[in-house]
């Protein structure tokens, strides 16, 4: 029999998590925003709204230290970040454009060397996925292969029911051990009937059509056309689920400091400068075309997958209006 | 390798054994590492690279200019431009810095063996080349013809000085050195010329031959002309590809080429994989 949980006890879930210790992020009123963050109580929730960043940053901080250094009598002293200290985490709440993320990026940061803060950080968190009922114009995550009901990348998913309260649904065994654990909290979803999945508007993408256009235009007018808006701020990337570009530097003395690994964006205009001051990407255009080529055709070339999930942030966020579904409509119909 | 960590972005330790400066602003380390256990396993070979780090300036990307075949040490090679070479500058013998590494693919020098060898290097792009060209004079007997083709804009600017004079006393390899017009003080006796109009009078064989060119992209462009013209296949020319890095892993997304991740299906191309990227390097 299907499982529901009503709202009441979904914060009641939370505020138990949280009582024994773990790390609960969820979206939650930040200021003017909404964003997934830390929540100290399950009323801190927020269900109506998509949080302005994505959920990435429970597995890769926007700036994290790698390790810290200190200079002393003995000569330096290089200290290790000890994975232990990531928390057990449990993310709720996230909609299934974030919830699909992490899925891709393992690829990246697991091939060949293992990124420890980043998979240790997955093993760690688990993730409650929750169906969108609302789209708006910037969502296309239909678009691309996903959907707003798309359990994959959730442990356990939540769907609202037209009487209130979610049908809850375990996708993966992490999903059925917390289901097991607080059995308590969840009842039968009997006859409840879900409320229908959001339906993003817009054509779908032929992403095969769109990769085989990107393998043969690597020079197109196209690029010139968008970056003659670029304005290069990075929001796009600072805001997508799947962006995963990122720099290091050291922050502090000689003497004692530490050394952080910070979100780049392959749209600044440094990015790729070289120290003689060659910079092979020395134009918008060729940064721009760098986005969408890793996005489309890099990243596919390498593992297979596409680094967008159609959460619409970038569309919603460019201040000089460049929609990337566009962008991708226009390719798919050469 | 030494695993001694788990975090990748852990560096070794090592100590500034020996410093030399090459020109004005280019210097060369030579670095010991402070592990025993590290100092003893760690491996390489001849084309790869490392990230260097002066703490609290942060790191830096060079090749490892020394040889595979000279052990306990590494050395490395660097222009003072920016904030962490200028601090790595700064340092002085006995000084720490952090090293990760060894990154990326390599000459393969096996391949090599019984082949003449013609390197071809511009400025301060002799170190990836250096490192090749030790490792193969310490097997000098693997390979026939060694020929090394080195110029600079100006005598100043020449890199390894005291090996150009090495190599140029040895019957076994033949060196052509030369500076740009007008880099000529009175006493040079090297050769004036651009590079590529340099390497075309010299005019080596191309039959079994590989060439290694490494240099600016200026000098690139019209040297793989005049190896063609000379008969060398684009499967006979090996390079280095040196875009700006900052993780060396694979991960930070930033020296691509196309969807070519030059430090992990680099730093080492031949022409032939060149002409195929995309031509934004």
């Amino acid at each position: 029999m299907p499982k529901m949980i009503t709202e009441q006890n979904l914060r009641a879930l939370i505020d138990l998590l949280v009582k024994e210790g773990s790390r609960v992020v969820g979206p939650k009123a930040a200021g003017t925003m909404t964003l997934y963050e830390p929540l100290a109580a399950g009323e801190e929730l927020v269900l109506t709204e998509l949080p302005r960043r994505s959920a990435k940053e429970a597995f890769f901080p926007l700036c994290e230290t790698i390790l810290t250094y200190a200079k002393g009598e003995e000569g330096v002293q290089v200290n290790d970040i000890d994975p232990a200290r990531f928390p057990e985490t449990v993310l709720v709440a996230v909609r299934p454009c974030d919830a699909a993320a992490p899925g891709i990026l393992d690829a990246v940061f697991s091939w060949d060397y293992d990124d420890q803060f980043y998979q240790e950080r997955r093993k760690k968190t688990a993730i409650i996925g929750l169906a969108c009922t609302k789209a708006d114009d910037a969502c296309f995550c239909t678009a691309v292969g996903l959907s707003p009901a798309e359990t994959q990348g959730s442990d356990l998913f939540l769907t609202p029911l037209s009487g209130g309260g979610f049908r809850v649904e375990a996708v993966t065994e992490k999903g059925e051990k917390l289901l097991a654990r607080y059995s308590q909290l969840f009842g039968e979803a009997g006859s409840a009937q879900p409320l229908p999945p959001a339906e993003p508007g817009g054509e779908k993408l032929e992403l095969a059509r769109i990769k085989a256009w990107l393998d043969a235009n690597f020079e197109s007018p196209l690029w010139q056309e968008i970056a003659d808006r670029c304005a290069g701020c990075g929001a796009c990337a600072f805001l997508c689920p799947a962006c995963h570009c990122f720099d290091i530097n050291d922050e502090g003395t000689e003497a004692k400091g530490a050394r952080r690994k910070s979100w780049d964006a392959c749209g600044f205009a440094k990015f790729t400068n070289h120290a003689s001051g060659h910079n092979p990407r020395d134009a918008q255009n060729k940064r721009y075309r760098n986005r969408l080529m890793h996005k489309f055709k890099y990243y596919d070339d390498k593992f297979g997958k596409h680094l967008c999930t159609g959460c619409g942030r970038c569309v919603r966020a460019c201040p000089v209006g460049i929609d990337i579904k566009a962008v991708l409509d226009e390719i798919n119909s050469k | 390798m030494c695993d001694h960590s788990k975090n990748i972005y852990k560096p070794y330790l090592a100590t500034i054994a020996e410093l030399r400066d090459e020109t004005s602003d280019i210097r060369s380390l030579r670095l010991v590492f402070q592990d025993e256990e590290v100092r003893e396993k760690f491996t390489f070979r001849a084309g790869q690279f490392a990230e260097y780090s002066a703490f609290g300036a942060g790191e830096s990307t060079f090749c490892i200019a020394s040889s595979p075949t000279r052990q306990g040490y590494i050395e490395c090679c660097f222009r003072a431009v920016g904030r962490v070479t200028d601090a790595l500058r700064s340092l002085e013998v006995g000084d720490t810095v952090g090293v990760r590494g060894p990154y990326g693919n390599s000459f393969p020098i096996e391949e090599f063996y019984g082949k003449n060898l013609v390197f071809v290097a511009g400025g301060i792009a002799l170190p990836p080349l250096r490192t090749v060209i030790w490792n193969c004079l310490d097997l000098r007997d693997k390979f026939g013809d060694i020929t090394i083709v080195y110029g600079a804009r100006t005598e100043a600017d020449l890199v390894y000085k005291h090996e150009l004079a090495e190599w140029e006393a040895r019957s076994d390899v033949r060196l052509v050195k030369t500076v740009d017009p007008g880099g000529n003080g009175p006493t040079w006796d090297g050769k004036v010329g651009f590079v590529p109009t340099v390497l075309e009078e010299a005019a080596p064989a191309a039959a079994n031959t590989v060439a290694l060119v490494c240099g600016p992209p200026i000098m690139i462009k019209f040297t793989l002309p005049v190896l063609e013209k000379l008969g060398f296949a684009d499967d006979a020319i090996y390079t280095t590809l040196e875009n700006r890095m900052k993780c060396g892993l694979g991960k930070c997304g930033r020296c691509n080429v196309g969807n070519v991740y030059v430090c992990k299906d680099g730093p080492v191309f031949t022409a032939r994989q060149v002409k195929a990227m995309p031509q934004e390097f």
